[in-house]
């Protein structure tokens, strides 16, 4: 569905490129980092079973690329102490059965640490490593956790990787430079192996993965987002988004995608759609209220009114970051349709409810 | 009850002289360079390489370990840079660690308390891998007299450079050092001129709250170890505080035998404290006596009055520990400075353990040194009290020499008892201690002898009844004179010998430069003075230097550690050929004298060096160094007073190779026209303020300034002693006078004025005074031989020349003769006050 088209500007207001439209990316290449433009991130998340199916684990591995002085950025580190970019990493594991979460993050500057290739995937961040397996056919990503922890997967695209929105544009906000370019493969298959509390186990499943490019994120006055990306047994797959703003409304720019069984995709904005809060959950270590049962009603542009209803599977995947202020919850569900069928697996994220968030990404 | 309380302050003072120096040293010492650890947080583990020095390539080996997140690794950097303060010749040595200010956000602690670096709204790379920005805590700024925002210039490398104070940073329990500057790692290297270089990567655990849990802390190592590159070294970090202490035992254990020879004294002073109450009271004892009171009921109820004082005397010795310590601390660790590697003080630190000690020292002391005086009382005849003043029966073993004689010969035994080894390679002479310890007793027990000899000397030459009284109160040789002069014996035996060892050194440095340091003008990086500091100068900024049209010959120095089997030593590089053919040195073993073994790399060495390491005869020592283990083999032994670790010096391209480093400590220069020395010496300084140029004459001053900062720690124990010591004789000889009352009183009848008496009183105490200057000295010259030729060869490793100051000694036996006099005189008159 189309949406007023707002023509980005070259340069943000920081003076990092921005996101042009009706760029086609080269793969594996645009798998690497874009150094001129200000925000990257690389996201998994996945479902993965283990032990003849006796154990369920969600995963989250993420690494967010920040760039320093927007002329200096460009340039490439040779130094063990880089100063033009900065990485974040975060790490998560909820495991169902024994409904333990466990996570860490890592904040470090580009050097000995962390490293982002910029002609492939090709990249380290504290316990996180991905990079494409030979012949380009998949890739291999590593995440390591607290006590010795350790996932190594393989990753192969069960579908191709789609670019999301107008143009090959995905807004954010009305600002003209809140757009990005945000390319996924939306149904990976995982196979691997976890070591877990000094035991191995096979593990396999099904993988998300974002790689997302901007350089002003969010427009003006938002104070966080909810997300979910829902992968459904039936073959397709939703990704939905609720920009909130301070005054608790969404933007207009929230969105649904959906993607069929070859990878077309169908888009509805704000105004199509409704995410309701049915059930929250209150982190004892924060203290902040999360909404983590939701309804999401939309208005599929052919199916018509859908209805998917996100359950956690474990309450506490709240990942509590280096800052106090940097708290958010990300974690394994399950969808159910209205009848209360599972119809399928979901990762949500419920990110600003410590508040600043929107700050920090602009 | 004053009495009590002069006996309290006895206790408390002994007391408190042994447990303040432990507690000073201990603070002093304890530190050992970790100082990043006030921002940083407590490290688990260090990681390090054998010479001290870790290459940037080193630490991309470890990336795979950084990646685990139960772990942080933090690699430090760390120097020493001058401060200048604007518009001042102020200057202010500080350290100056670089960290990966970026990285720190993820440590624990750091995380929890919000540690920043930055005001909110700032980019974050406005400020990290910043050139010129660094940052201070509150009490550094209060010392520099800076604030936020504000500049100053700092001398490091050999250059003067100009910073900005970023931020000051939030230490609200005053954790930070004052001397601690803080910067981003490469700014540092930068600073530093050691691109590429780390001094160490710590390594801190992610669950701090596991700290204790020792299987977790052991899992944890064996992870790390599985990992770590063959040429670095993974240990716990309180190994790495216990390795520097090694380092420094052996001067940390002659401070605490010093402080053990104050609490002697100390004893001492009770004991003559205590008689002298005895004395006081002897004709109440012989009353009780009389009425038939058991001696053991007065023997218990004088050792319980000891047990009393010194049980309250050791509550108050640990206070004034404290505040004595307060004011040693800063002095010592400027001895610790000076002599072995950086420190700052760490705060101090009352333990249970030193309670603990400090209560048994005193307690222990003061039963020693009542116990003899409650056997005198008890053994006090009713009949005995009228018939004699003097009549001390608990010290009529003062009177046998035979005790003494053999004390002298058990020391000469010790004399060949071997050093023993520590951890960290150096040598304690137990024997020297042991020798020393007993020749000062045997000194102390047969002093009274000698007081007797002078006595019968003086004594023909007598005229007058006030002199000729004097000499034959001091020819019968009481025990209380004995003691009084056996006590003054210990403090001017072991003043005389410091004296002698320090003068001794002073004099062979003396010779060591007037030798050595042939150069026209010396050169090395401004502010660093410790003989233990390895910083450097920039070798681009060298080069620069070196081009100047006056120089016709640059011996330049590059100095690094270097990792023994056991302990550390210093590798230097210099040029072989000018080392062997043209720059004189005092040399044990000229070069070629003995012959270098093939394979091994022909070094010159130190005299400490070939002693440490067993090569005073030639040999070979392997060496850990940048590049691998080495093998070095002397071929000439020099003597070298500048550390006790020792150094090998071999050809200046090989120690580049080995070490990959061509940063010069120091350059010697000789000039082509010396007329212009001078006004070379001022071109130089003004072309490079950031480094120190000195001719001869000012290298020599500068030295002797450290050699001077060295012997503080000495000096203020010696004039403890002394205090002590001349307290201990003002008591001693009011204890003479009270137990002579029933001679004075005779006297008095028989017309001897109180004028003549108070001048036969200060003639007594110079008596003493003499007596104990001669047996002293005597006893002060052996140990002084024994400081020069056994504990310092066995200790540090070099051979002094020993100096006899025969001048100071003089001096010393005149002031010794007035103090006795004046004290004589002073204790006469209180005591005919009191009467």
């Amino acid at each position: 569905m189309a949406a007023e088209w707002i023509e980005p500007p070259v340069r943000s207001g920081k003076g990092y490129r921005v996101p042009s439209p009706d760029y086609s990316p080269l793969f594996p290449r645009d798998h690497g980092a874009h150094r001129e433009y200000g925000l990257e991130w690389w996201y998994w998340v996945g479902h993965l079973k283990a032990d003849g199916n006796l154990k369920n684990f969600g995963f989250q591995s993420t690494v967010f690329r920040v760039a320093g002085d927007p002329v200096k950025s460009l340039g490439n580190e040779d130094g063990l102490f880089g100063n033009r970019h900065l990485f974040l990493a975060h790490s998560a594991l909820s495991d169902i059965k024994e409904k333990r979460y466990i996570h860490h993050e890592r904040v470090m500057r580009e050097g000995w640490q962390a490293r982002a290739d910029s002609s492939t995937l090709s990249l380290l961040a504290g316990g996180i490593e991905a990079e494409m397996l030979p012949g380009n056919k998949g890739h291999r990503l590593i995440t390591r956790y607290p006590n010795g922890g350790r996932l190594e997967l393989e990753l192969f695209p069960l579908k191709p990787l789609v670019r999301f929105g107008e143009r090959g544009l995905s807004r954010k906000g009305d600002g003209a430079a809140s757009v990005s370019w945000y390319w996924s493969y939306t149904r990976l298959q995982a196979e691997g192996t976890l070591y877990l509390n000094n035991t191995e186990h096979k593990v396999r499943g099904e993988a998300w993965m974002d790689h997302e490019i901007s350089s002003s994120q969010l427009g003006q006055g938002l104070a966080g987002w909810d997300w979910t990306c829902m992968q459904l047994n039936e073959g397709t797959e939703v990704k939905a988004y609720r920009l909130r703003q301070e005054d608790g409304g969404s933007d207009r720019w929230s969105s649904v995608y959906w993607i069929d069984s070859k990878g077309e995709v169908a888009q509805v904005y704000a105004d199509h759609f409704t995410w309701e809060e049915e059930d929250a959950w209150t982190s004892p270590a924060t203290d902040l209220s999360y909404p983590t049962s939701v309804k999401i009603a939309a208005i599929h542009p052919i199916a018509g009114q859908v209805s998917y209803y996100l359950r956690p599977l474990l309450a506490n995947q709240e990942f509590l970051g280096n800052r106090a202020d940097n708290a958010y919850w990300e974690g394994a569900c399950e969808v159910l349709d209205e009848d209360g069928v599972v119809i399928g697996r979901a990762y949500l994220e419920l990110a600003g409810y410590g508040g600043g968030l929107g700050a920090r990404l602009n | 009850m004053g009495h009590y309380f002069l006996l309290l302050g006895i206790v408390a003072v002994g007391v408190g002289a042994f447990n303040g120096i432990r507690q000073a040293s201990r603070s002093a010492s304890a530190n050992f360079g970790l100082f990043n650890q006030a921002v940083s947080g407590q490290s688990d583990f260090l990681i390090e390489s054998p010479v001290q020095r870790l290459l940037e390539e080193d630490l991309a080996k470890l990336t795979r370990l950084s990646k685990e997140p139960d772990w942080h690794l933090v690699p430090v950097i760390e120097g020493s840079v001058t401060a200048v303060k604007n518009g001042s010749e102020d200057k202010k040595q500080l350290r100056l660690i670089g960290l990966d200010l970026l990285a720190l956000g993820n440590l624990p602690t750091l995380a929890k308390e919000g540690l920043k670096f930055s005001d909110e709204d700032a980019n974050w790379y406005d400020w990290l891998g910043s050139k010129n920005e660094v940052w201070v805590g509150q009490k550094t700024a209060d010392l520099l007299e800076v604030k936020q925002g504000d500049s100053i210039s700092f001398l490091a490398s050999g250059r003067l450079v100009k910073m900005k104070i970023r931020m000051i940073l939030n230490d609200p329990d005053g954790n930070l050092p004052d001397d601690l500057v803080l910067a981003d790692l490469p700014t540092v290297q930068t600073l530093l001129s050691r691109p590429g270089e780390l001094n160490r990567v710590e390594v801190v655990i992610d669950q701090v709250n596991r700290r204790e849990d020792t299987a977790y802390l052991n899992d944890i190592e064996n992870r790390l170890a599985r990992e770590l590159p063959q040429n670095l070294s993974l240990a716990p970090t309180q190994n790495r505080a216990a390795d520097r202490a090694a380092m420094t035992a052996a001067f940390r254990l002659n401070l605490t035998i010093l402080s053990l020879i104050a609490i002697l004294v100390g004893a001492y002073l009770i004991l003559q404290a205590l008689d002298a109450a005895v004395v006081r009271r002897r004709s109440e004892i012989a009353t009780l006596r009389s009425l038939g009171v058991d001696g053991s009921i007065l023997f218990t109820t004088y050792v319980l009055e000891a047990l009393v004082l010194g049980l309250f005397g050791s509550v108050a010795g640990v206070g004034v520990g404290q505040v004595l310590a307060f004011g040693a601390v800063g002095m010592l660790s400027d001895t610790v400075n000076a002599l072995y590697f950086a420190t700052s003080v760490e705060a101090l630190n009352l333990t249970s353990i030193d309670v603990i000690v400090g209560l048994v020292l005193g307690i222990v002391f003061s039963l020693l040194a009542g116990w003899l005086p409650a056997r005198d009382a008890t053994q006090t005849p009713p009949a005995q009290v009228l018939a004699r003043g003097d009549w001390s029966p608990g010290f009529s073993w003062l009177r046998s020499p035979v005790i003494g004689l053999g004390l002298l010969l058990l020391g000469g035994i010790a004399l060949l008892f071997p050093p023993f080894v520590m951890e960290a390679g150096s040598n304690m002479p137990v024997g020297g201690f042991l020798a020393a310890g007993c020749w000062i007793l045997g000194a102390a027990l047969l002093s009274g002898h000698v007081l007797v000899l002078l006595a019968g000397w003086v004594r023909p030459f007598c005229s007058g009844p006030v002199f000729r009284l004097a000499s034959s109160r001091l020819r019968d040789g009481s025990s209380r004179h004995r003691l009084a002069v056996a006590g003054l014996v210990v403090a001017v035996s072991m003043v005389t010998g410091m004296f002698q060892m320090i003068d001794s050194f002073r004099g062979t440095i003396e010779e060591w430069f007037d030798v050595r340091f042939q150069a026209d003008l010396y050169i090395s990086e401004s502010g660093v003075t410790g003989a233990g500091t390895v910083n450097g100068i920039d070798p681009r900024l060298m080069d620069e230097l070196l081009k100047d049209p006056n120089i016709k010959y640059a011996d330049v120095m590059r100095i690094c550690y270097a990792k023994p089997p056991r302990g550390v030593t210093v590798l230097a590089g210099v040029d072989m050929k000018h080392w062997s053919d043209q720059a004189r040195q005092i040399w044990l073993k000229a070069p070629g004298s003995l012959q270098a073994v093939d394979g091994a790399e022909p070094a010159l060495v130190s005299e400490t060096f070939a002693r440490r390491f067993g090569v005073m005869a030639g040999g070979v020592v392997e060496l850990g160094t940048p590049d691998g283990t080495k093998k070095i083999s002397p071929f000439g032994i020099f003597c070298d007073y500048g550390n006790e670790f020792g150094m090998a010096a071999i050809s200046s391209d090989i120690w580049s190779d080995w070490t990959g480093s061509d940063r010069p400590i120091n350059v010697s220069l000789y000039l082509r026209d010396r007329a212009k020395l001078l006004e070379t010496r001022d071109r130089l300084r003004l072309a490079y303020p950031g480094l120190d140029v000195r001719n001869e004459r000012e290298l020599r001053d500068v030295a002797l300034g450290i050699f001077e900062q060295t012997f503080k720690a000495t000096d203020a124990l010696s004039f403890i002693g002394l205090a002590v010591a001349f307290a201990g004789l003002l008591l001693g000889l009011l204890s003479i006078f009270d137990e002579s009352t029933q001679t004075w009183q005779t006297l008095k009848h028989l017309g001897f004025s109180t004028h003549g008496f108070i001048l036969a009183a200060g003639l007594e105490g110079a008596g003493i005074g003499v007596a104990a200057w001669v047996a002293g000295a005597i006893t002060g010259l052996a140990l002084g031989w024994l400081l020069v030729f056994v504990i310092n060869v066995q200790s540090f490793g070099w051979t002094l020349l020993w100096t006899v100051p025969v001048e100071s000694i003089l001096w010393f036996g005149l002031l010794l003769t007035v103090v006795g006099f004046v004290s004589g005189m002073i204790a006469a008159i209180y005591w005919n006050f009191r009467r």
